[in-house]
């Protein structure tokens, strides 16, 4: 009686053993499950954020315009005429030559010139006058051009900025004529037809064109580079290219 | 440390993941009716994070899927079971790495902030912890699917019911 008592007992132990052992081999795997999840998540995110953050350093994206509305609320309110940016009777005047597809002239429009708009062009002190200076490649032609023509259009400011915050490499291949109409899009110009036909005329090639030899000739030989002219100033000075928002204020200043 | 009880665990996530439902949704309102969420402390960060081209995936508004993850871990919480758990933590992971990849884009690509977009990533880290916690701890510890609908034993010690 007592020996099969025991070997009842044995064996419920041995059940037991077991069924405690296959559930700590089923913990066991999905523990392992979980690991295997979580190493997989962390390489996902990584590679995505590592793709993500290449991409967008490329820029030149006619489908994925960055930075619209802010563009908007920087220029908006703003008399434009042409490629001039402010009241046409403010006393002084601020000249840049650039090219769009300067990465410094990107710089410049993204971080330098937004407090001189902000301040002296807003309050009606000073204006901006782009005009091109096309020396880096020949992408940088239609890209200008195209900005005269929205200029024509009184959205040449807006253009010049959005072009800039979604510039992509230097003669990279992405100023499109797709790339050009999303951008002009962006940038509010209403009669697309008009401008598509106005950035292929030769008056406006001509005019891009003009602008360059003119910098030439003042002595330029990078972009962006600025002049001024003030009441106070000694005739067209030449500025080269200013460091910071502040020294722009300051040559303002100067010259009113 | 002493791992909560698995009851209290299944208490929080609820929580949490409603809360999170909350969020998404106000998030997809708002940006439904043409408007974008309200920053609390002024400010246009929401605006812009709504109107960047990141706010949306094949034209879909990425609050929907935080809506259906934070719903899946709300009925998680339901349910005791090890393909439950394991089925939750997997959710709140994914969660958890998209609310990585979404902060690291407010931060460095749109450079601006939505607090209601913070407030979803600190919830879906929040699930993250407990999911992991509720896997960790209890993992292996009952039957397969449906052994038990319900844990009779709402405080038990992890671990400490095979007597």
């Amino acid at each position: 009686m007592s020996n099969k008592k025991e070997r009842e007992k044995r064996r419920e132990e041995r059940l037991a053993e077991e069924a405690k052992a296959s559930s700590g081999d089923r913990r066991t795997r999905l523990l392992q499950i979980g690991a295997g999840a979580v190493f997989v998540a962390i390489i996902v995110v990584v590679v995505v954020i590592v793709i993500a953050g290449s991409s967008s350093d490329s820029g030149g994206d006619a489908e994925n315009l960055q930075e619209v509305s802010q563009v908007d609320s920087l220029v908006q309110g703003i008399p434009q005429t042409k490629l001039v940016l402010g009241d046409t009777k403010a006393p002084v005047e601020l000249i840049e030559y650039g090219d769009l597809q300067c990465p410094v002239c990107k710089a410049y429009s993204e971080e330098i010139l937004p407090p001189i708009v902000e301040k002296q062009v807003k309050e009606g002190k000073a204006k901006i006058i782009f005009r091109n200076f096309l020396i880096i490649g020949p992408e940088s032609l239609p890209a200008g051009a195209a900005a005269i023509a929205a200029g024509n259009q009184g959205r040449g400011w807006n253009f010049l900025e959005l072009f800039y915050r979604n510039q992509g490499k230097e003669n990279g291949g992405y100023v499109t004529d797709d790339f050009i109409e999303a951008v002009a899009k962006g940038a509010g110009v209403k009669d697309i037809a008009k401008f598509n036909q106005e950035r292929t005329s030769k008056a406006v090639e001509e005019e891009a064109n003009r602008t360059t030899e003119q910098a030439e000739t003042l002595g330029f030989g990078g972009t962006p580079s600025f002049a001024i002219k003030g009441p106070n100033s000694n005739g067209l000075e030449l500025l080269g290219t200013p460091e910071s928002s502040g020294e722009l204020e300051e040559e303002i200043e100067k010259v009113s | 440390m002493r791992i909560p009880s698995e009851a209290n665990l299944r208490r929080a996530i609820a929580f949490i993941a409603a809360l999170g439902v909350g969020v998404a949704t106000y998030i997809t309102i708002a940006d439904s009716g043409g408007g974008s969420p309200t920053c609390l402390a002024g400010g246009h960060g929401c605006q812009t994070v709504a109107e960047s081209s990141y706010s949306h995936i094949a034209g879909v508004n990425i609050a929907i899927f935080g809506i259906a993850g934070y719903l899946l871990l709300l009925a998680s919480a339901f349910f005791v079971s090890d393909y439950v758990r394991l089925g939750a933590f997997a959710v709140a992971l994914g969660g958890f790495g998209f609310s990585i990849y979404l902060t690291y884009l407010e931060i460095f690509k749109i450079e601006a902030i939505c607090q209601w977009c913070v407030a979803s990533a600190v919830l879906m880290t929040i699930q993250f912890l407990l999911n992991a916690t509720r896997l960790v701890g209890y993992a292996g510890t009952d039957g397969d699917a449906g052994n038990g609908a319900d844990d009779r034993e709402p405080d038990r010690e992890p671990e400490a019911s095979t007597a």
